[in-house]
């Protein structure tokens, strides 16, 4: 295995340590949940939003206000309008220092960070062309932000999405590149300084000099994850790279999108010198002076003799497009096409260096642009950006800094972890006794150790994450003394109703009068815990789903009385924590689980009707599902999937939960089959690092029980039946007012289910297959198999109408 | 009482100052001291529990699990003061790196104390002082010590070479390097030395110290294995009902400590063969305290400030006394005269006003011997001009067990010494605490806390 490429190596130690969780969020769009951590501070693609805040020439947007607000016109547009003292919306005026040296600064006006868009390389061009191109006195260029901390954090979205016809895009991106080209046709040093996030067109920016510096800075990174978005760098990005990092390291980059941060990009020849952000624009300069007059000359990072071997012919590159082919069908179940768009760009321009290559990159880049798969991930991206806000109020939510967390299982234990690392909480775990919250506290610090080995947290940041979650039992009672600190109080205590009043009643005796007491609970009304509670109004569910960690979604569930102030709490504690949240109505299974009991009953009857459990989990996983149903049963715990099923068969689904035999899994749960967690489930987990699942001949008889009738169903109506089932359900919760839109409706099945990421949920799915021929489908399915088949009214009403769920 | 004495001294000198814009006299009057709470992480035999953490982890764990106790918030907290004997070089003022990844602000000083097996109670007073003198009111004072990541090195040959052989790089390249190292380098040159338990300036292992001064005061090994016993048997006793449990950081979900034998018996113990002295030595393994890794932290403030914030001091601490004595003849014998100094300072009388004693248990002959001295009209009548320090009533003396059997982290244990004295002195309804313990060098010391009415 020795040549075995970096980037496979990467993905592959990524797909062995990967929960099935996690690969729930993460398998083909690589690492959406890295995407919503980097977009809560820096955005990759950026919608640009006019922040009036920081502005350097607030002076300018205040007079032109000023001026039309005499002049009787309405509200002030934030137009740019050129002074002397600014002449360029996205740059800084340019300083040329006395040897030589121009500094251009991005600094996009109206925006707290600088984003690339097609109008600011059009600006960029203008500014060459008057400044620099025929000023002789200019011997080297720096370019720099304006905005501390931050370089240029990515691409406007809006550009490509305001594209109707995708094509159109390759002249634009052409005439981009020719403005990199002009740039170099000088033939002066281009120096670029780092402080902060250089993303996407950031760093392809970066890429189109000769030297590049940054600083040392956390802020910090660099990374091309345009293929989070199904989209590719088309700004010379996939041509550029692998020259400078060589292909591996550039593959590795791309086809997951990742960070690079300033150690990591020094060694790996990214950037030429890393420096201290307050000496970064001098050595700049000086860097530049020292290139123009010929006493600095850039070294590359030579290749290793193994790389060598590997990249500089096509045999050894065989080797690399074969393994890195292969990773990436695994990853991505073939269902994605950027990857390999990617491999296709870089591996054309090894073979057509120049024009030629470029000129393949953006055609490769329209075409993403064009697909439905790119379409998907935007709309997940702008839907989760979007769904960072609330309108509770803006200033309604509590002031929050201690979170109390009470029991310190699996669940508490992931709350107060994220509530630390994420939300930069201080947090009381509080369980039983010593051994209980000590069990707890392991599980929280043995996940920090494993960032630390991985140089994801310094030891300090363990220590001091550690340090803010204080340790509480029942056995101490100075827990009261802390609890009395307490902002919010989450409980994810035993599902026993009596025992959660009990500690509603102990709550609100200990904690502040403003303290917001959340539950969550995933089977128990909220409406029940809040009855005969002394402040209903700060009662609310707050349901995360498991592993709290990596799972990305959050459900908010008020009951009648909850007060704005509790929800906005809810809310702003959830995004903290690095969730997306959903408010759901306080119905049973609120809405994911909801959705997906349905599908679980639907599994039973596959099972009856002859399909076997391979097949039913291949036919998920070829849908574009994380996992298939059987394995997440397995995932999951049979016991809980089987709690699930007959608290749902119980609750107010009626017809909807019926057609299938839930008592599988309760069979399952008395023979001790409980899962992954106990070795032995659905599948069989032998102990060992490396051995495979498998199933046994004891569930394959088990399984064959259950059968009455073997339909030989081919794989897509087993796929139409599981997922229409669970898609019927997401569109009656619309109906039903349980979410509030079908946008939310797609951003919380795929956080909380990992419903294919490229097909963009359940409605954009409808919108892609047409609700029409789908409704006519289902007909078809409860004409054979019965009324649980039945769509609802809201499919029913847009099937006749033609109208689509999302734009 | 002393400190009332010392308030009105300090009064009169403030009163000098009024006039002046500037103050040339020291920062306020003399406060009474508390202690208010204190805790430790279960002291563990060393290469087990602890075996992959660092004292610096200890500690912070021992002042997070302080913190969590008392609920004090990390702002109030004005210094942290930590004993730690044998050193980790990255963290030489560990005191600091324990408070700051525990969470406590950037801005809270911190120093470290390194008094052998009596720095905790060095830091506990030190820490005193800067209340006492204004300089603080919330101090954090405690220790740690493991012994199972102990600096082990080359030796002294090679590590001369090993600072030496750049320079030889430099002028030879790598053969040259090599060539400079194996110069003259013998066998017994590649050896490791792992840090003894050893006076320096004697050269004496300070078990055969003890073992000498056991005989000297003809403590026998019976008496010895028999002390030992009943610390195991006390220490055993006070885990099983629960006492420690408002005194123990758990650590791990447990606040077991594993050095604790509550099933042993004279019987047992006296198999032993000596450890120090052979072979006719009366110190074994089992009567002299074993390698102990922990940490504790105790929290110490102004009378006024714990009241002010609402909490219920444990103790005044009132006086103390570190003396030393001659590391040649009676290494371990500190206790005796530092309690003498102490007691007598205070006009108090061991046997009529003490209630509550907590005397470190080194070695079961150390302690033993010491006890013996104190009781000694002629130790009596050769040091202190005839007057005896007293008779130690073993009804009141480590009756929740010692070093013997918690085990002694040498850094840790004058803070475990303090907290269980002050609680003792509650529950017990006692006047005043003589904490006592001798230390390396012929170093002592003895305390006296004073029980706190709520």
């Amino acid at each position: 295995m020795i040549c075995r490429p970096a980037a496979v190596r990467a993905m592959a130690t990524r797909a062995s340590t990967m929960t099935v969780a996690r690969r729930a969020v993460v398998q083909g769009i690589p690492s959406l949940s890295t995407l919503a951590t980097t977009t809560a501070s820096s955005p990759v693609f950026t919608n640009s939003t006019n922040t009036a805040a920081q502005q350097r020439f607030q002076s300018t947007a205040a007079a032109v206000a000023e001026e039309q607000a005499t002049t009787g016109t309405s509200k002030a547009p934030k137009t740019f309008v050129p002074t002397p003292e600014r002449q360029y919306e996205n740059f800084t005026n340019v300083e040329i220092t006395a040897d030589g040296v121009a500094i251009i600064r991005f600094d996009c006006a109206n925006q707290s960070v600088n984003t690339i868009s097609f109008a600011v390389a059009d600006e960029a061009k203008t500014l060459w062309a008057k400044e620099i191109e025929h000023n002789d006195n200019v011997k080297a260029v720096v370019f720099a932000s304006a905005k501390p901390g931050t370089f240029i954090a990515g691409a406007d979205i809006k550009d490509i999405k305001a594209c109707e016809n995708k094509q159109d895009l390759v002249p634009i991106i052409e005439d981009g590149v020719n403005m990199f080209q002009k740039i170099r046709a000088k033939k002066i040093p281009l120096v670029v300084a780092i402080d902060g996030v250089a993303l996407g067109g950031g760093l392809e920016w970066c890429l189109w000099c000769d030297y590049r510096i940054c600083t040392d800075s956390p802020k910090t990174k660099m990374g091309l994850p345009e293929v989070k978005l199904g989209l590719l760098p088309g700004f010379g990005g996939t041509q550029k790279l692998p020259q400078l990092v060589g292909v591996q390291a550039a593959l590795d980059m791309m086809l997951t999108g990742k960070d690079i941060r300033p150690a990591k990009a020094k060694k790996m020849g990214l950037v030429d010198l890393v420096v201290a952000p307050a000496s970064l624009e001098q050595v700049a300069i000086d860097s530049a002076r020292q290139m123009a007059n010929g006493t600095l000359k850039p070294k590359r990072k030579q290749k290793s003799t193994m790389n060598k071997m590997l990249e500089d012919n096509q045999y050894g590159r065989k080797i690399i497009w074969n393994q890195v082919e292969k990773m990436v069908n695994k990853q991505t179940n073939g269902n994605y096409p950027a990857p390999f768009a990617i491999m296709q760009s870089v591996e054309y321009g090894l073979q057509n260096p120049g024009d030629k290559g470029l000129k393949n990159e953006r055609e490769q880049f329209a075409k993403l642009a064009a697909t439905s798969e790119s379409a998907a991930l935007i709309n997940i991206f702008e839907g989760m950006t979007a769904m960072k806000k609330h309108n509770f109020g803006a200033d309604a939510a509590v002031p929050v800094k201690n979170i109390a967390v009470m029991g310190a299982g699996l669940m508490g234990a992931g709350i107060s972890q994220v509530s630390v690392e994420k939300g930069k909480y201080n947090v009381m775990l509080k369980d039983r006794d010593d051994a209980g919250v000590g069990r707890g506290m392991s599980l929280i610090t043995d996940a920090w150790k494993k960032k630390l080995q991985k140089k994801r947290m310094t030891q300090y940041q363990a220590n001091i994450n550690t340090s803010s979650i204080t340790p509480l039992t029942d056995d101490n009672p100075v827990w009261e003394k802390h609890f009395s600190q307490a902002d919010v109080v989450i409980e994810a205590v035993f599902e026993d109703l009596d025992l959660k009043k009990r500690i509603v009643k102990e709550m609100e005796r200990v904690t502040p009068e403003h303290c917001i007491f959340a539950s969550n609970t995933s089977a128990i009304p909220i409406t029940k815990i809040a009855e005969g509670a002394g402040r209903p109004e700060n009662i609310i569910g707050m349901h995360y789903f498991s592993p709290v960690p990596m799972m990305p979604l959050l459900e908010i569930i008020p009951h009648e009385g909850t007060s704005d102030a509790a929800k906005a709490t809810a809310f702003e504690v959830g995004t903290k924590q690095g969730k997306t949240c959903i408010v759901t109505k306080d119905v049973p299974g609120f809405y994911v689980n909801r959705c997906l009991g349905p599908f679980l009953v639907e599994v039973s009857a596959l099972a009856r009707d002859g399909v076997s459990l391979e097949m039913l989990d291949k036919s998920m996983t070829k849908f574009g599902m994380p996992v298939g149903p059987v394995t997440l049963a397995d995932e999951v715990g049979i016991d809980i999937a089987s709690h699930v099923a007959t608290f749902l068969s119980e609750a107010d689904l009626g017809v909807r939960m019926t057609g299938g035999d839930v008592s599988l899994l309760q069979e399952m749960v008395n023979r001790g089959w409980l899962g992954k967690k106990s070795g032995q489930g659905f599948y069989t987990y032998p102990k060992g690092k490396g051995k495979k699942k498998f199933i046994n001949d004891e569930v394959k008889q088990y399984a064959k029980m259950f059968v009455e009738n073997d339909l030989k169903l081919e794989e897509k109506e087993v796929q139409d039946r599981l997922v229409s089932r669970f898609i019927n359900e997401a569109a009656k919760c619309v109906e039903d007012e349980i979410i509030e839109s079908p946008e939310v409706g797609d951003i919380g099945l795929i956080f909380g289910t990992g419903f294919a990421p490229f097909r963009g949920g359940p409605f954009t799915y409808l919108d892609q297959v047409g609700v029409t021929q789908y409704v006519d489908m289902m007909h078809g399915f409860a004409d054979k198999y019965g009324p649980q088949f039945e769509p609802c009214q809201l499919l029913k009403d847009y099937a006749a109408t033609g109208k689509k769920f999302r734009n | 009482m002393m400190s009332s004495f010392r308030l009105a001294a300090s009064r009169g000198r403030t009163s000098l100052l009024t006039k002046a814009a500037y103050s040339t006299t020291s920062v306020a009057a003399s406060k009474n001291v508390v202690i208010v709470a204190g805790t430790r992480l279960p002291f563990a035999t060393t290469t087990t529990t602890y075996f992959d953490e660092l004292a610096v982890d200890l500690q912070r764990l021992a002042i997070s699990g302080l913190l969590t106790q008392t609920a004090l918030p990390k702002e109030a907290v004005d210094y942290v003061i930590c004993g730690n004997v044998i050193q980790e070089v990255r963290t030489s003022n560990i005191a600091r790196e324990a408070a700051i990844n525990a969470g406590l602000p950037v801005t809270t000083g911190a120093h470290t104390i390194a008094q052998a097996c009596i720095s905790a109670n060095a830091a506990i007073c030190a820490g005193a002082e800067k209340i006492m003198t204004g300089h603080a009111d919330v101090v954090i004072a405690g220790g740690c010590e493991t012994f199972s990541d102990v600096p082990i090195r080359l030796s002294r040959v090679l590590r001369q070479k090993a600072l030496t052989a750049q320079k030889a790089m430099k002028k030879g390249g790598t053969l040259g390097a090599i060539q400079h190292v194996l110069k003259g380098l013998k066998m017994k040159d590649i050896s490791l030395e792992t840090p003894a338990i050893a006076n320096y300036t004697t050269g004496e292992v300070m078990g055969v110290s003890s073992d000498r001064l056991s005989a000297k005061f003809g403590v026998s090994r019976e008496e010895q294995d028999e002390f030992t016993v009943r610390s195991h048997t006390l220490a055993g006793k006070a885990h099983a009902s629960g006492w420690y449990n408002d005194e123990i950081t758990a650590y791990k979900g447990s606040t077991e400590e594993n050095g604790i034998k509550a099933d042993s018996t004279v019987e047992k113990v006296s198999k032993l063969k000596p450890a120090f002295v052979k072979p006719h030595g009366t110190h074994t393994a089992a009567n002299s305290s074993f390698l102990t890794d922990g940490a504790a932290a105790s929290l110490l403030m102004s009378e006024e400030k714990a009241l002010e914030m609402g909490f219920k001091p444990l103790a005044y601490l009132r006086d103390w006394s570190f003396k030393a004595c001659d590391p040649f003849e009676e290494l371990l014998l500190g206790p005796t005269y530092c309690s003498q100094e102490v007691l007598s300072r205070m006009g108090l009388n061991m046997e009529a006003d003490i209630g509550v004693f907590e005397i470190h248990e080194a070695f079961a002959g150390q302690i033993l011997s010491n006890l013996t001295a104190m009781d000694s009209q002629k130790f009596a009548d050769d040091k202190f001009g005839g007057k005896k320090v007293g008779k130690v009533d073993f009804d009141k003396m480590n009756t929740k067990g010692g070093s013997l059997s918690i085990g002694h982290p040498f850094g840790a244990t004058g803070s475990r010494l303090v907290t269980t004295a002050s609680r003792r002195l509650q529950e017990e309804n006692q006047r005043f605490a003589l904490v006592a313990a001798c230390a390396d060098g012929g170093m002592g010391h003895a305390c006296v806390l004073e029980r706190y009415d709520n």
